[in-house]
């Protein structure tokens, strides 16, 4: 039976990480599942609903379940804005007498590493040389959305691919969206923290399942020069599976 | 830290990040202070997760009934011989303490470790009034020698390294300079021992209080606790209201999540638990034990929906502990006495979102406060609300509101965005030609110069496809 799935982009996949979208709806294709791409989506609202915005949140919020109207799984390459659409819409409307409706379309949400390892339970081969690789986990992937042992077993079925555990992994890499340019001196401590951590590791490739972080984590590397590669983990995924150099 | 002194928040923030010997200690200190957590939950308890919920459960008990649980301490502890005084606000309890200083002709005070003294200002409302107040805890020691304030609730001078407090007590004391932490205990205990032989009244915090034994409960690691409460005339216990609970076993549910919580020991090193003062017959203890409750905007917040769970904290630090923004500046660039996520949470409602409403922006809202948290306050949801709070979105006015400015910028920002976010035709025209951010470019210019602020320190990535075009290449993707 062929799969029917719509594709959630996110606000930062559309504005700067296109390829990471398009990799990651060549894997479902890959999987033979069906893809609908609205034409007319948007953002899952986070950056009004985490610096207090709850009445502009709430517009956004309905408007996605409106917008995403049949049962089909929403599938969203990113653990942070699945965490949002899934629990913190929920939070967000505790008192409203829309809740119902919300969360329907909540418990439609799944991150993408979740639907390729749980749901599809995937069999990948890897073509790629031998490589080690660390991983960083998003704040909200690892708390809300619990996407993160998924994420991993689609590393870990790769098997030229060494993993090796970045140390302090649940520490926050200081993107935290709006976070990083309210508070930019902060925001950069913490990812020069982050980033040490992973020179520490000796792996010359970091990857994440989050296009905030990756951002935030590559951007500090490039400034400081470092010859570490960072990559989403789709973007790393398909290029593994069809032998693309890194 | 008063108002009057108050830094402007990027100065403190910079100031601060810029203290690398200040970062390096602190980051060491919660790493081992979050593995030593780690440990003890692993080594030592079954079910934990059992164990906070019921704390959670006990504590709401407690303040869901708070009025009742009062007036039966204030009852029992009085059966027990001990003088029970009520406090409205901060300059209330002040008063009082200062009124038993003056009743019983002391003009010094031997103080155990007590943040809710930090809260009331105690010590330079004393000051002020020509009387002394003297630490007894070794960090509050070495930050009262150092004219310091404490840098965390549970280990107030874990800013200082030994080396550093081996320079104060020779500055300070005029011992010899030392950095063995053997030495430097021994030389604080030497000078405190001379502190207490002369004790007349001796000022404590309370852990626990609870309201069927009208007793009191108090944790501690150094002794110095045990001495302020019974080698004194007299014990005054300064307790915020929230920290009355109704039973004995309550309060060991607490106790049992607090010290793995804060320090990763599996038990305190003393408990005390005071029952009243010294009966016939008795050896020693003091001959009068006093107890302030007092209430500083505990009742408003306990009033407020969203608040009143903060009110269940029972001040073992495991939020600041597991916080990436703590570590990295440290609890004076909070400048208030509560510091770390929950700092940002009982801060506002306590001293006004006015006054310390800018800390809400030290969270990235990792979540990892919440998920440390013994007895379960959604720290980041809280955090989060208060921002909502402060732009002026709340239903429950809080403490300081009338004197709030709303960032009318960032309102108007915000506003863009939800037009843009519920607009496919317009957000697609603004990210055909993407360029990174640009929707905050265009939304939030007016109130945050989000590129400017990003570049600052990291670098932007450049942007080359039309992703609606390529999206409707893909074969099997319906575009619609």
């Amino acid at each position: 039976m062929l799969n029917k799935v719509y594709f959630y982009a996110t606000c930062l996949g559309t504005a700067a990480m296109q390829e990471m979208v398009l990799n990651a709806i060549k894997l479902l294709r890959k999987e033979g599942v069906e893809v609908i791409f609205k034409k007319n989506q948007t953002c899952c609202g986070q950056p009004s609903f985490n610096s207090g915005y709850f009445n502009e949140s709430k517009e956004v919020a309905l408007y996605n379940t409106r917008l995403f109207e049949k049962d089909y799984p929403i599938i969203v390459p990113s653990g942070s804005c699945a965490g949002m659409m899934s629990h913190d819409y929920i939070e967000l409307f505790k008192e409203d007498k829309r809740l119902d409706e919300i969360k329907h379309f909540s418990s439609k949400v799944i991150e993408l590493s979740q639907y390729l390892d749980q749901v599809l339970n995937v069999n990948y081969e890897d073509k790629g040389e031998p490589i080690k690789v660390t991983w960083h986990s998003n704040c909200h992937a690892l708390r809300v959305q619990k996407s993160i042992t998924s994420s991993k077993n689609l590393i870990k079925r790769l098997k030229n691919v060494e993993l090796i555990e970045l140390e302090y992994e649940q520490e926050c890499c200081g993107f935290g969206g709006t976070f990083s340019v309210k508070e930019p001196e902060i925001s950069n401590a913490m990812a020069r923290a982050k980033v040490n951590d992973i020179q520490n590791t000796g792996a010359k490739y970091i990857i994440s399942g989050d296009g905030g972080c990756l951002l935030n984590i590559k951007g500090t590397m490039s400034r400081m020069g470092l010859d570490i590669k960072g990559f989403h983990l789709y973007d790393f995924l398909l290029k593994r599976l069809e032998g693309a150099k890194l | 830290m008063s108002a009057e002194h108050k830094l402007p928040h990027e100065v403190a923030v910079h100031e601060n990040l810029s203290n690398e010997q200040m970062r390096t200690n602190l980051t060491t200190a919660m790493h081992i202070l979050q593995k030593n957590r780690l440990k003890v939950i692993d080594d030592r308890f079954e079910d934990w997760q059992g164990l906070r919920a019921r704390a959670r459960q006990a504590k709401n008990n407690a303040l869901m009934s708070l009025d009742e649980r009062l007036l039966e301490f204030e009852k029992n502890a009085t059966k027990n011989g001990m003088h029970v005084h009520w406090a409205s606000s901060d300059t209330d309890a002040c008063e009082i303490i200062y009124q038993i200083m003056m009743e019983k002709k002391a003009n010094k005070i031997l103080k155990g470790k007590s943040m809710a003294s930090e809260e009331i200002g105690l010590n330079h409302y004393l000051e002020k009034k020509g009387l002394k107040a003297v630490e007894s805890d070794l960090g509050e020691l070495v930050l009262q020698l150092d004219e310091d304030t404490p840098v965390h609730i549970v280990v107030p001078a874990i800013h200082r390294n030994r080396y550093q407090i081996g320079q104060t007590f020779k500055d300070k004391l005029g011992a010899s300079l030392e950095s063995e932490p053997e030495k430097l205990n021994a030389i604080a205990r030497e000078h405190l021992r001379n502190q207490f032989e002369d004790l007349k009244i001796g000022l404590s915090g309370v852990n626990f209080a609870m309201s069927e034994q009208g007793a009191i409960w108090l944790i501690e690691n150094e002794g110095n606790g045990r001495m302020c409460t019974t080698a004194s005339d007299i014990h005054i216990a300064l307790c915020g209201i929230e920290k009355v609970m109704q039973s004995f076993e309550d309060a060991a549910t607490m106790v049992h999540l607090l010290t793995p919580s804060a320090t990763g020991q599996f038990i305190p090193t003393y408990n005390n638990i005071i029952t009243g003062p010294r009966k016939n017959g008795d050896l020693d203890g003091p001959r009068e034990v006093h107890i302030v409750l007092f209430d500083h905007n505990r009742t408003r917040m306990l009033a407020n929906k969203n608040y009143y769970e903060a009110l269940r904290c029972i001040r073992c630090g495991a939020c600041m502990n597991f916080c990436p923004v703590y570590d990295k500046i440290g609890g004076h660039t909070y400048q208030t006495t509560y510091p770390g996520p929950i700092g940002e949470v009982i801060s506002p409602n306590l001293f006004g979102i006015d006054k310390t409403g800018d800390i809400l922006s030290f969270c990235s809202l990792c979540g990892r406060c919440s998920e440390v948290c013994p007895v379960k306050i959604p720290l980041a949801n809280l955090i989060r609300t208060l921002r909502s709070d402060k732009a002026g979105q709340g239903e429950q006015k809080l403490l300081g509101d009338e004197n709030m400015h709303h960032n009318k910028a960032e309102a108007f920002a915000m506003r863009n965005f939800q037009m843009a976010a519920t607009n496919g035709g317009l957000w697609r025209f603004s990210l055909g030609n993407a360029h990174y951010f640009n929707w905050a470019v265009q939304g939030l210019k007016s109130a945050l110069p989000v590129i400017k602020k990003w570049s600052e320190f990291k670098d932007l990535p450049s942007i080359k496809v039309d992703l609606y075009k390529e999206v409707q290449k893909l074969e099997g993707v319906s575009y619609e």
